[in-house]
């Protein structure tokens, strides 16, 4: 069981990390969601006992941990506020730039490269 | 009773704000109050820790061990007041300069709410939970300005730290498995009987989160990217209250919890320090743009702490708190006083650069000396010399900033002179880093204590 879980476990990060190192914007959102439930499969899999659900217990029965499950719904409260505020400020993005790929966004960069480079030429003139 | 308020009044009136227009001046205004009356509960709490010893308190009424524990000792509450000072310096130079969008000072109360939640809890997974609250507030914030740079920068930011915080969380997961408990107290007791193959990989979990908020190299890769793109509050706020999550972090899960793996690691950790500290300083040199200069001199300071923390020992950690303090106060000051003009803001800049090159009488000074202290007690002439570098080449990059942005002619910069009001709180923030190095005494004290709190190995007293 523990190695069910421990593959799903591995299964899921590896293909969020595969989709968190695409272009396309929508896609990296994608792999930071399966890595988020990478976690909480894995939380799920830290349960120190297994056996029926721990609700109207009897002493001596067998019951599941608890706590990771409570840790789990937390977690995955957490994880959907901060995936859907990550959506908004990428669906935001697309609005502003009009493009949902990571290089057109880098070329920004360059216009910012460029400024530099003229900084540094004052600089020079300045010495000399 | 002064615990809990410090805990819940800015959350709940953060929560209130939000809802509220925050470019009005009034609402501005009662975040500063609120912050006001958080730093002021915050330092009677500390007040009282230093007399009485830590504070704790389970939440809900319920017995300890089965109860969330929130847990005030030395070293939070010192976090705790730093970061809320800071948020404070922050919210009012931007409601002095006038607030751009309406969630603003909500925000900013979120984050106190978050991050003083982060320093006094005592329980590992709610440690998890204030920290996702904090950085949250601090994704929106990032956004502040709406331009298309602080968007790209919002981006970098979120998408870079979400996946810190899950690699955090599957350290938890982690932590519960091989200890059976998440209250800090009980790891820290359970770990020694570990399998030290499970703890290694639970610790080094732990680290990269750390790493990654506070932007060490290697994980630094977001920071002048961001840094640069958000305005001069949000800067500040990222990089004087934001990042002390991540020094605060490897100082309680690393000497507080995994001290064995730490000590196994404590070569490798002063290695990537200096790398750190090197790369951040020859980058911050070669780069022009003040926000990216600043922004690798975030990179190069922080190794400075990972130096102390790798040092270990009352002076390593004592050395590793003063200087997180006496960094945060720095970065704030100086991204504070890059956003504004005029007279007294060249000085005030002034006093944030020699603190962080290291020279007398600003705060840095003490900071520096208490590092040289730490690299003499491994005995290591290198790791002085390589400290004297660092040092040396901070000096080299903050006169260059201070040389383009305040004595050059620039016909592109003719801004008007800022406020006075502006110009006074960026001079107030200097006073108090001047102050700080004059009479170092009380700092140097509380970070002594925090030190020795840490290493008695009980994070609950």
């Amino acid at each position: 069981m523990i190695l069910a879980f421990a593959l799903a476990a591995a299964v899921l990060f590896g293909c969020g990390a595969y989709m968190l190192l695409k272009r396309d914007l929508l896609r990296v959102v994608g792999g930071i969601m399966l890595i988020s439930q990478s976690a909480m499969v894995t939380i799920i899999g830290s349960s120190q006992s297994r056996g029926r659900a721990p609700i109207g217990v009897q002493p001596g029965d067998v019951v599941s941990d608890p706590l990771p499950q409570a840790l789990a719904l937390t977690a995955l409260v957490i994880g959907l506020a901060t995936v859907a505020l990550l959506l908004a400020l990428v669906h935001r993005v697309i609005v502003v730039f009009r493009t949902a790929e990571v290089d057109e966004l880098a070329a920004g960069e360059a216009e910012h490269e460029a400024a530099l480079e003229a900084q540094r030429q004052a600089d020079r003139e300045e010495a000399s | 009773m002064i615990f809990t308020m410090a805990l819940l009044l800015p959350w709940v009136t953060g929560v209130v704000l939000v809802a509220l227009d925050g470019r009005r001046r009034d609402v501005g205004w009662l975040a500063v109050a609120v912050l006001a009356a958080t730093l002021a509960l915050l330092a009677v709490l500390t007040a009282q820790v230093l007399r009485d010893g830590s504070q704790e308190i389970v939440t809900g009424g319920w017995p300890a061990g089965v109860g969330i524990v929130l847990h005030a000792d030395v070293l939070g509450v010192v976090f705790a007041v730093l970061s809320v000072l800071v948020l404070l310096a922050a919210a009012t130079h931007e409601v002095l300069a006038g607030v751009r969008i309406r969630a603003f000072p909500g925000l900013v109360l979120l984050l106190a709410g978050g991050l003083t939640g982060i320093f006094l809890t005592g329980d590992v997974f709610n440690f998890y939970v204030f920290f996702e609250l904090a950085m949250t507030a601090s994704y929106a914030l990032t956004t502040y300005g709406g331009k298309r740079r602080q968007l790209r920068a919002a981006l970098v930011f979120t998408a870079v730290n979400l996946l810190g915080s899950f690699i955090f969380l599957l350290s938890v997961a982690g932590t519960y498995r091989v200890t059976g408990t998440l209250a800090m107290h009980d790891v820290a007791e359970r770990m020694p009987a570990v399998d030290p193959n499970a703890a290694i990989l639970v610790a080094a979990g732990f680290f990269i989160a750390f790493s990654v908020k506070l932007g060490l190299f290697p994980f630094h890769f977001w920071l002048p990217t961001v840094y640069t793109g958000s305005r001069p509050a949000v800067a500040a706020i990222l990089s004087g209250a934001v990042a002390n999550i991540g020094a605060y972090g490897l100082l309680r899960f690393g000497p507080g919890m995994f001290p064995a793996q730490l000590r196994l690691a404590a070569a490798a950790l002063v290695l990537l320090g200096a790398a750190s500290l090197v790369y951040g300083a020859v980058l911050a040199v070669a780069r022009g743009d003040v926000g990216e200069t600043l922004a690798y001199s975030a990179i190069g300071q922080v190794g400075y702490v990972l130096v102390a923390i790798g040092v270990g020992g009352t002076v390593g950690l004592t050395a590793a708190v003063l200087y997180s303090a006496v960094n945060a106060l720095n970065k704030t000051l100086l991204f504070l006083a890059v956003g504004i003009r005029g007279a007294l803001v060249a000085g005030a800049f002034a006093v944030g650069a020699l603190s962080v090159a290291g020279v007398p009488p600003a705060a840095g000074f003490v900071g520096k000396l208490e590092l040289f202290r730490a690299g003499i007690v491994v005995g290591s002439p290198a790791l002085v010399v390589l400290l004297v570098v660092g040092s040396a080449l901070s000096l080299v990059y903050m006169f260059q900033v201070y040389q383009r942005r305040f004595w050059r002619a620039d016909p592109s910069a003719q801004d008007p002179a800022s406020s006075l009001p502006l110009r006074l709180l960026t001079a107030t923030v200097a006073l108090i880093v001047l102050a700080a190095g004059l009479w170092p005494e009380p700092l140097l004290a509380v970070s002594d204590r925090a030190a020795e709190a840490l290493l008695a190995g009980v994070p609950t007293a």
